[in-house]
């Protein structure tokens, strides 16, 4: 089944339109890499799909539901790790987790948290003010976060940048595993090495248009 | 919509720009000339055939934008937010003609340009929100955003509207023991007829104004987004035709 | 109840934050410390003049400090993109509102009294008989402040010139709540019998109802698209 289609999507900031009947589908279980160079509208189409921006035209669907007009349902299925690491900075990571899976309706026990932390390797800082943390860390934050809520869709906006190579490996395990949960995961990207380790198919975004690669193309660097 | 509406005003905008002229004419020889001095204000009482008729537009207008407002929030159609910005314009306009003609009349008949009166205060207030709400549209970035939150200003500030009303109406019975009579005219027929027709034409004249000046604004829109089509990407323009 | 878990932990993420930095509380505090000394200099007052302009002199620094609080309410929101958390989160927009209200409400009203007796002391007031309907007040007209001032924080934030505007907006459409609040505060320090200015609490009362609804239907649009 499909998990994200986006149709005939179009974004405009009042002179500038930044693509135009963009059309991307990823099915459940698959994890699709987006390249494309700076500016060309890989965040914006993430934003889109985030249901943060409104797009211009188009329309678009999230786990089955209608992105425009069932929101709430699909931002509850959906997760989306953006630039921001969305923390606050005076809370320490057990706080800023419980506050996150709070607005989602979630609780979860001290030990499910605990060993999030754990796994992402941030356990001996558990109650160290996240305005104290690297960007590293605090990617590490979110990674436990996503870990915790287990999202039907997954959206990331460069997820490999300010991670260090264990933290590479770790986001790209949890990446498979979602996967193979069934998940759809929806990345945009410029690590053609790590992207390559995970991703089903390949898409690169440049001048307004998206085209499909395969993943051998993309190991072989023979992309842009 | 966007197309019907813009059509439509393009069609009717003429007559009903004539229309106000001509009673905005006829109501100003009604007013000016034909109609008596009052017995206690004399001559001056004419500033009253422009100034209400004044005060009812104006107040028409934020009727108009707060009724935009609630549908642009509803429909989310650009052209109504179009609608609003133009409504917005014309009657912090007519607010302010309205607080001026005011002052001109208060100084002879009550004997001072300014008094705390609870019609005067809540159009005060009205004229305040109208130019937070022209300046919040220039403040936002995103046009899309800067519908969304002037609509959600102009319909609090509405509501708040009647509150400020009763607020002021309390407080200056308690502060000023009425040394003013706040009693309007006594209007005779003879009154009453160029009052009416100048109450039409500066309504007819609101339309007219709203209707140019939402289509100056639908075209400045468009304007815009062709240019944004000429800087975006050179590629991106064959997907246009 | 997920609502009003969302309501108590947004109110609850504020608290702590403020608890852990003291940021918003004591630079509210010493901005309305420094307007307290402006007004002493500049009116020279003795006992019978200091009772009539002392209500406003209160609810003008009330009013200013409660700008500076409420503005820095949704900009804390802006590190780390976290308004867009908030934005993307599942949960009611409401919710999310009531809970940032709950906060500007508590930190406007501690600062308020810890500022009162300043006032108390340095205007010579007598004040030991009316303090539970002097509270009354401060808590009726803070929330209407802070209602309107919640809406147009988060709103203002999301613009250009964000300081500039705050003020410009909320001040035209918090009249009421200075025209009752001052009233009110009137009444209560001269003395006189609450049936006296009791219909300006009962003012507040229902600007507080009005905006309170209002801004909680209103502000999906302002955080939200």
């Amino acid at each position: 089944m499909i998990a994200i289609r986006g149709c005939d999507l179009g974004k405009s900031y009042g002179h500038y339109r930044v693509f135009d009947r963009l059309s991307v589908e990823v099915e459940e279980g698959q994890c699709y890499a987006l390249f494309g160079p700076n500016g060309a509208g890989k965040t914006t189409l993430l934003r889109i799909l985030a249901t943060l921006s409104r797009p211009s035209t188009g329309r678009f669907e999230i786990a089955g539901h209608d992105g425009l007009t069932e929101k709430e349902t699909v931002r509850g299925a959906m997760l989306f790790l953006a630039h921001g690491s969305y923390l606050y900075d005076e809370l320490d990571a057990v706080e800023n987790l419980r506050f996150a899976l709070a607005l989602r309706g979630l609780t979860l026990t001290d030990r499910q948290i605990k060993l999030a932390l754990d796994r992402v390797a941030i356990g001996p800082f558990a109650d160290l003010k996240t305005r104290y943390y690297s960007a590293g860390m605090k990617k590490r934050l979110t990674v436990a976060k996503a870990m915790l809520i287990r999202p039907k869709v997954l959206l990331l906006d460069e997820p490999y940048t300010s991670l260090d190579e264990s933290g590479m490996r770790l986001m790209n395990q949890y990446l498979r595993d979602l996967a193979g949960e069934g998940a759809a995961v929806l990345m945009t990207t410029h690590d053609r090495v790590r992207s390559a380790e995970v991703a089903h198919r390949v898409g690169v975004l440049d001048k307004g248009r998206l085209q499909e690669c395969s993943v051998e193309e993309l190991k072989a660097h023979a992309i842009f | 919509m966007i197309n019907a509406m813009i059509k439509w005003m393009q069609r009717y905008e003429g007559w009903v720009g004539a229309g106000g002229a001509l009673c905005l004419l006829a109501g100003l020889y009604l007013s000016l000339v034909a109609s008596p001095p009052d017995y206690y204000q004399g001559e001056v009482v004419r500033i009253m055939y422009i100034h209400v008729p004044l005060v009812q537009t104006a107040m028409l207008a934020y009727s108009v934008l707060f009724a935009g407002s609630l549908w642009y929030l509803w429909k989310r159609d650009p052209i109504v937010d179009n609608l609003c910005h133009a409504a917005a314009g014309i009657s912090a306009f007519l607010t302010a003609a309205g607080l001026i003609t005011g002052s001109i009349w208060a100084k002879p008949t009550w004997n001072t340009w300014w008094t705390w009166d609870a019609r005067l205060v809540s159009f005060a207030v009205m004229f305040l929100i109208l130019v937070g709400y022209l300046m919040l549209r220039t403040f936002v970035d995103d046009p899309e955003r800067e519908a969304r939150y002037a609509a959600v200003l102009a319909i609090v500030g509405f509501v708040d509207l009647p509150i400020v009303h009763f607020s002021v109406e309390w407080w200056r019975t308690l502060h000023q023991p009425l040394s003013i009579s706040m009693r309007g005219v006594a209007l005779s027929g003879e009154m009453l007829r160029p009052l009416i027709v100048m109450s039409i034409g500066f309504s007819a004249l609101f339309v007219y104004l709203l209707m140019v000046r939402t289509q100056m604004l639908y075209l400045t829109r468009l304007l815009h987004a062709k240019k944004g089509r000429l800087l975006s990407h050179a590629h991106l323009s064959d997907l246009d035709t | 109840m997920p609502f009003f878990r969302v309501i108590r932990w947004v109110a609850w993420k504020d608290l702590i934050s403020e608890i852990r930095s003291r940021e918003t509380i004591s630079s509210m505090f010493f901005f309305a410390l420094i307007v307290i000394l402006v007004f002493s200099f500049s009116f020279s007052m003795d006992q019978s003049e200091t009772r009539e302009l002392i209500a406003g002199i209160i609810w003008v620094a009330f009013a200013f400090t409660g700008i500076i609080g409420l503005g820095k309410s949704f900009s804390a929101e802006l590190q780390n993109d976290c308004l867009e958390h908030l934005q993307i989160s599942p949960a009611s927009k409401g919710a999310i509102y009531l809970g940032k209200l709950a906060a500007n409400l508590l930190f406007m009203l501690i600062v308020e009294i810890i500022l009162f007796p300043m006032f108390v002391i340095f205007f010579n007031l007598d004040v030991v008989e009316q303090l539970p309907v002097l509270l009354l007040i401060f808590a009726l007209a803070t929330l209407g402040l802070s209602t309107v001032g919640t809406l147009f924080s988060a709103m203002t934030v999301q613009i250009r010139a964000r300081e500039v505007m705050l003020p410009i907006l909320l001040l035209p459409l918090a009249v009421p709540v200075m025209i009752a609040a001052v009233e009110a505060t009137r009444g209560a320090l001269n003395g006189s019998p609450i049936a006296m200015y009791g219909n300006w609490l009962q003012l507040l009362a229902v600007f507080d109802v009005v905006f309170t609804v209002m801004s909680f239907w209103v502000f999906e649009w302002i955080l939200d698209s």
